[in-house]
């Protein structure tokens, strides 16, 4: 499904990813974890096409695609789904009509045809009520004066209207108490495919309770450092990253 | 510039789309202004004793005027001996106007606009004056409108069939002293549309005018009186737009509402004029007085408008508060691109206890556009418990335009409440790559963002005119965004 | 409304009862700064309604008064006793001008670090030329209006403080305008000069104070230059009695890095006005100005302030707030404008305002012109009067009217009081708020059915 070779990425001569290799299976879930800096976000956003990121070697293959290659908005009609840290709020744009854009492009980009309003409006409002958002929100401007939880579970809605290939969800879990996480994962649980990749970024091992990685990678100064099972998760969190830094130099 | 703001610069740059001319046999009178040009207008239109001489004093009063230089526009001097001042398509027959003894020719380019004047082809519920060059064409759903004691019609027909209403009203709410260009539109006016809603009906349907500017050289001056009795209500819409030219044309109208007690007028206006060339060439000069005057109690006048055509806009539809409990309203989007100007707002003026004004104003600029926000709130001494909201949001796209904010709030009532908010922003970097993330092509992102932030003014427009108002917007900023 | 001719009547009038006494003669910079400023009479603008900054303000009664200038001589004030005008609770160096003319330095001086000058302008332009001009040369072109032009083409003495570079004061400096009556309205035009050199740091309270009830104009003319990374701390309190006209025309000019911030408190005179220009010149500068006036009965409070961001990644913050009672009237001028390229600029303009009375009035005008696109800028402003709910909450609670209005007053002004970080100054300013509106909102007209 993913498959990253050597990535090299860079902002304002900085460098912050350095060689990163990651192979990710159909219907596989990944858990990326790793200390503040390390890279994570970076790696989420430049896959997602972030342009303020310079890749300066390596290369990324979904699907069989060259991901690099595409637009933002091409990676997503190709099935990438980005559920972000910091959703940002567009004042004004109804969040249905948001959605029922997002999702039309999509079904447009692969030749199929849009989908009605009323099986769409239907099927919003089941998500919704799944990931617990408040019906009215989907009224509002899409995340504007959302609280933090309202923002991810917008982003867990989305993610299910989408039904992306491979979603990477970063930090899905900060910010978030531990009702609203069950929710979420509850969500992401049950868009569980065999045919969806599933990648989680956190910093903490308390989501992977709720959903349950088949791998787990440890990202340090911007490459994996370690890979294992979700024991690795385990031993994480009892003796934090600094062994790490260590085993890495 | 970064690559984004780049990309979406090229956005905004979308060719003018009502930018063609229709050929017709005219009736033009050779540019120049004196107090021949006025008697000839009159003459033509066969107007009273009392309008002629009206005009001339006007034109006398004008001519110890100057233009005014406090806005934020910047053009080169205008030469008013330049430009012709009446033209008007050759009429195929006398006696009263039919749509049958219209011009096809005429038909056919409203019809170019997307203004069909055949009543079964119009739109439901909307009756149509169209305005050509400085004169009025046609009318449509007279009979169902007079059946409910509306008359609406042009001015000219106005002055003709209805004289005493029309000289109580004409320059009650805007003198002829009180600006430079309402000054020569009083001189010059040619047509417009009168409007007047007897006490207590509510105005069966919509009524527009349409205004359209073809002939080179000329001036645009129309007149628009709506009066509207107590308890009375009406809608009424605007559109206007003009061909290509090299030349910058000047259209100088003004607008007259009366609102009696608890009746209410809802004005809105799309206005897209030719805005000129991307090198600033050509375009409409759209320097507007308009303003509506709320005499009776509770009465309620709101202005609608979306600018975003003009070389160069200079318009402030205000409000008096006479009344008590009177209301104001003043919704704008103005957008600016290539080297558009616009200079516009509003004038609250609370004389009434319990007057409310509410200002929502929404900048676009772009490309090397300036856009000014300008206006006034002022609070007499009367104006006990008076309100007034003022809102006013920029929005730049790309680093090489401007947006402006000069309001001037004067309070002499200590019950007043005031309360001005002005923000400027972009359209974030972060918000398109969201919006992309989820699969929406850059344009159609900028779109939903800037129609996000004109939202509070659109909801204020007729639904048909929403519409049209959020497609145009979008036609403005194709390729605009950076 | 005054005619060009009364303008430069009155001008011409004032330049030429004063045109001998003049130190510096024969510095050529000087004498030519003198000289434009006086040549330029013909071509300033008429200071009318017509004039936008001018807009809300007649100076048609002041133009009809003539005065005579102040400080041609400082003669037998070298035993006034200065003590009891000085901010008590106040450990400060000091510096005091009588009527815009320096007294010679107070002993409290006498110690100042080492790299500071404190002192009157008119010594160093004997003293210390070539220094002077280097500054003076960067204000041409600056006499732009009927004012400026005045106090430039009568330079004659002021403040002067220097600071050197990366030199921080441990005490904070105190500089008093006193002004001295006369059997006729005196002309006082100080200039003052205020140059901080990279790193350096200083906190600068200046106070503008009467000891008698004589009519004067007091003209002040203050320029301010912060090098990269300079730090001013800068209190003006201006409390002239109620025959004072008082204006401050302040230029403010910031390098890289540094750091204004002005709290302008102002009570007294019959009309007294601000006339801030800050130019944020170099990246990274941050200016904060916040101000508080309170108006009374035949009061103009007039405050102009013109913030300009040229250049990237600066920063301001205008917040001024009015208390207006009797019939008092308060215009507020703000105008944040950003360049073309100044990305990055953040600034944000509030002016709110308290009416307590049914005669005041209040005339703002919070102005954004923006060239540049990656910019936050936002402007806000308020009138209204106490809300009824509070009043009656607290009378309810058993606390007269006056007093409730008294402290809500308070209450207002508290998010710029307490921003004063000098206690001895914000514990002077609570009293002299109290006293201004403990007996103002008593007399005033506040019985109307509103409140």
């Amino acid at each position: 499904m993913l498959s990253i070779k050597e990535l090299r990425v860079s902002i304002e001569q900085k460098s912050i990813l350095n060689g990163l290799n990651l192979e990710i299976g159909s219907g596989e879930v990944h858990a990326i974890m790793g200390p503040n800096g390390s890279g994570k976000s970076t790696l989420s956003q430049v896959l997602a096409g972030r342009e303020d990121y310079l890749v300066s070697g390596g290369e990324v293959l979904f699907d069989g695609l060259d991901l690099l290659a595409l637009e933002t908005e091409e990676r997503a009609h190709a099935g990438l789904f980005l559920g972000m840290q910091y959703p940002v709020e567009l004042p004004g744009v109804n969040n249905m009509t948001f959605i029922r854009e997002s999702l039309n492009a999509l079904r447009r980009a692969r030749g199929e045809p849009e989908l009605d309003a009323a099986d769409f409006l239907r099927r919003v409002r089941e998500q919704a009520q799944l990931v617990g958002l408040d019906q009215a929100l989907l009224k509002r401007g899409v995340n504007e004066g959302f609280s933090g939880g309202e923002k991810k579970r917008n982003e867990i809605l989305q993610m299910a209207m989408l039904q992306p290939k491979l979603a990477i969800l970063d930090e899905t879990d900060s910010g978030l108490d531990i009702d609203a996480l069950r929710v979420i994962a509850g969500g992401v649980n049950g868009l569980r495919a065999a045919d969806r990749s599933i990648i989680v970024i956190t910093h903490y091992q308390r989501l992977l309770d709720y959903i349950e990685p088949d791998r787990v990678h440890v990202l340090v100064g911007g490459r994996i450092v370690r890979s294992g099972d979700k024991q690795l998760a385990l031993e994480l969190e009892q003796r934090g990253y600094g062994w790490l830094d260590e085993a890495a130099a | 510039m970064n690559a984004t703001e780049n990309r979406v610069t090229k956005l905004v740059q979308k060719e003018y789309e009502h930018g063609f001319t229709t050929e017709l046999e005219t009736d033009t009178l050779p540019p120049g202004l004196s107090e021949e040009t006025i008697r000839q207008i009159s003459a033509r239109k066969n107007e009273p004793e009392w309008l002629l001489e009206a005009r001339l004093k006007a034109y006398r009063h004008w001519l110890n005027m100057s233009d005014p230089e406090w806005a934020h526009v910047k053009h080169p001097p205008i030469d008013y001996q330049a430009i012709s001042y009446y033209s008007a398509p050759k009429k195929r027959g006398k006696g009263p106007k039919s749509l049958d003894e219209v011009d096809p020719a005429l038909i056919a380019a409203y019809h170019k606009l997307g203004i069909p004047l055949q009543e079964q082809k119009a739109l439901a519920g909307v009756a149509v004056d169209a305005v050509f060059d400085s004169v009025s064409i046609a009318t449509t759903f007279r009979e169902p409108l007079a059946k409910a004691g509306v008359i609406f019609c042009s001015f000219s027909e106005a002055v003709q069939d209805h004289p005493d209403l029309v000289r109580s009203y004409f320059g009650s709410v805007v003198p002829y002293t009180d600006n430079y260009y309402a000054c020569l539109n009083a001189a010059v006016f040619s047509d417009g549309t009168f409007v007047y809603i007897p006490k207590g009906v509510r105005c069966p349907m919509e009524l527009s005018t349409y205004f359209r500017i073809n002939e080179a050289n000329t001036g645009q001056f129309e007149r628009t009186l709506i009066v509207a009795e107590a308890g009375s209500y009406v809608s009424y819409l605007e559109g206007c737009t003009a061909p290509k030219r090299d030349d910058n044309q000047l259209h100088a109208a003004v607008v007259e509402l009366v609102a009696l007690a608890d009746a209410r007028i809802k004005y809105s206006t799309v206005q897209n004029w030719y805005p000129g060339d991307a090198e600033g060439r050509g375009g409409i000069y759209n320097f507007v007085t308009k303003r509506g005057d709320c005499r009776g109690d509770r009465s309620h006048i709101s202005w609608t408008q979306v600018e975003t055509g003009s070389a160069i806009t200079w318009k402030y539809p205000s409000c008096i508060l006479r009344g008590d409990g009177a209301r104001g309203e003043f919704y704008s989007v103005a957008v600016t691109r290539g080297s558009q100007q616009a200079d516009t707002g509003t004038k609250m003026i609370h004389m009434g206890r319990n007057t409310k004004s509410t200002i929502v104003s929404k900048g676009i600029s772009a490309g090397l556009g300036q856009n000014t926000y300008r206006g006034l709130v002022r609070m007499t001494p009367k104006a006990e418990n008076a309100r007034n909201h003022t809102q006013c949001d920029s929005l730049l796209i790309g680093d090489k335009c401007g947006a402006h904010t000069f309001p001037y709030i004067e309070v002499k009532n200590p019950s007043a409440k005031v309360e001005h908010e002005a923000t400027t922003s972009r359209i974030g970097d972060d918000q398109l790559f969201y919006c992309r993330q989820r699969g929406l092509s850059e344009e159609n992102a900028v779109s939903m963002i800037v129609n996000g932030f004109c939202k509070e003014v659109f909801r204020e427009l007729p639904m048909e005119f929403a519409v049209e108002a959020q497609k145009l917007l979008d036609l403005t900023l194709e390729g605009a965004v950076g | 409304m005054i005619t060009a001719a009364q303008q430069s009547d009155w001008l011409l009038h004032h330049l030429s009862q004063s045109a001998g006494n003049l130190p510096g003669r024969g510095l050529a910079w000087l004498e030519n700064l003198r000289r434009e400023a006086a040549r330029s009479v013909a071509q300033l603008p008429v200071l009318n309604r017509k004039q936008e900054s001018w807009r809300y303000t007649s100076i048609d009664s002041l133009l009809q008064q003539r005065f005579i200038t102040a400080g041609a001589d400082i003669g037998g004030l070298e035993n006034l006793d200065i003590s009891r005008w000085m901010l008590p609770g106040l450990d400060a160096y000091r510096l005091v001008l009588v009527n815009g003319r320096c007294l010679p330095s107070p002993a409290s001086s006498a110690d100042l670090p080492e790299g500071v000058v404190l002192g009157s302008l008119r010594t160093a332009l004997a003293t210390d030329p070539d220094r002077l001009s280097a500054w003076f040369v960067r204000n041409s072109g600056r006499s732009d209006n009927l004012f400026t032009a005045l106090n430039s083409a009568l330079i004659n003495d002021g403040a002067l403080l220097h600071v050197g570079t990366d030199v921080v004061l441990d005490k904070p400096i105190e500089i008093l305008h006193l002004h001295l009556g006369h059997e006729r309205p005196l002309l006082v035009q100080p200039r003052n000069l205020l140059v901080l050199e990279p790193g350096s740091g200083v906190t600068l309270v200046e106070r503008a104070i009467g000891a008698d009830s004589s009519a004067a104009f007091h003209n002040h003319l203050t320029e301010i230059y912060l090098s990269a990374g300079a730090s001013l701390d800068h209190y003006r309190l201006q409390d002239e009695n109620q025959r004072s006209h008082h204006l401050c025309t302040l230029f403010l000019s910031q390098q890289e890095q540094s750091r204004y911030r002005g709290t302008h408190l102002s009570f007294g005179g019959v009309w007294a006005r601000t006339d801030c220009h800050a130019l944020l010149q170099q990246p990274g500068g941050e200016c904060e100005i916040n101000g508080l006036y309170t108006v009374g009965d035949e009061q103009l409070k007039d405050i102009h302030l013109r913030v300009h961001h040229a250049a990237p990644r600066c920063t301001s913050r205008e917040r001024f707030k009015g208390i207006l009672h009797g019939e008092g009237r308060a215009v507020f001028d703000g105008h944040i404008i950003v360049d073309r390229g100044a990305q990055g600029s953040d600034a944000q303009l509030r002016n709110d305002n308290l009416m307590l009375t049914r005669s005041a009035e209040v005339d703002t005008k919070p102005q954004l012109e923006i060239y540049a696109d990656d910019v936050k800028c936002s402007h806000g402003t308020t009138v209204g009067e106490v809300d009824p709910a509070q009043l009656f909450y607290l009378r309810s609670r058993g606390i007269d009217k006056a007093q409730a209005l008294s402290m809500l007053s308070l209450g207002f002004a508290a998010e710029i009081s307490n921003g004063i970080r000098l206690n001895a100054l914000r514990s002077y300013l609570a009293q002299r708020l109290a006293r201004k509106l403990g007996g103002q909102t008593d007399a005033s007209g506040m019985d109307s059915g509103n409140v």
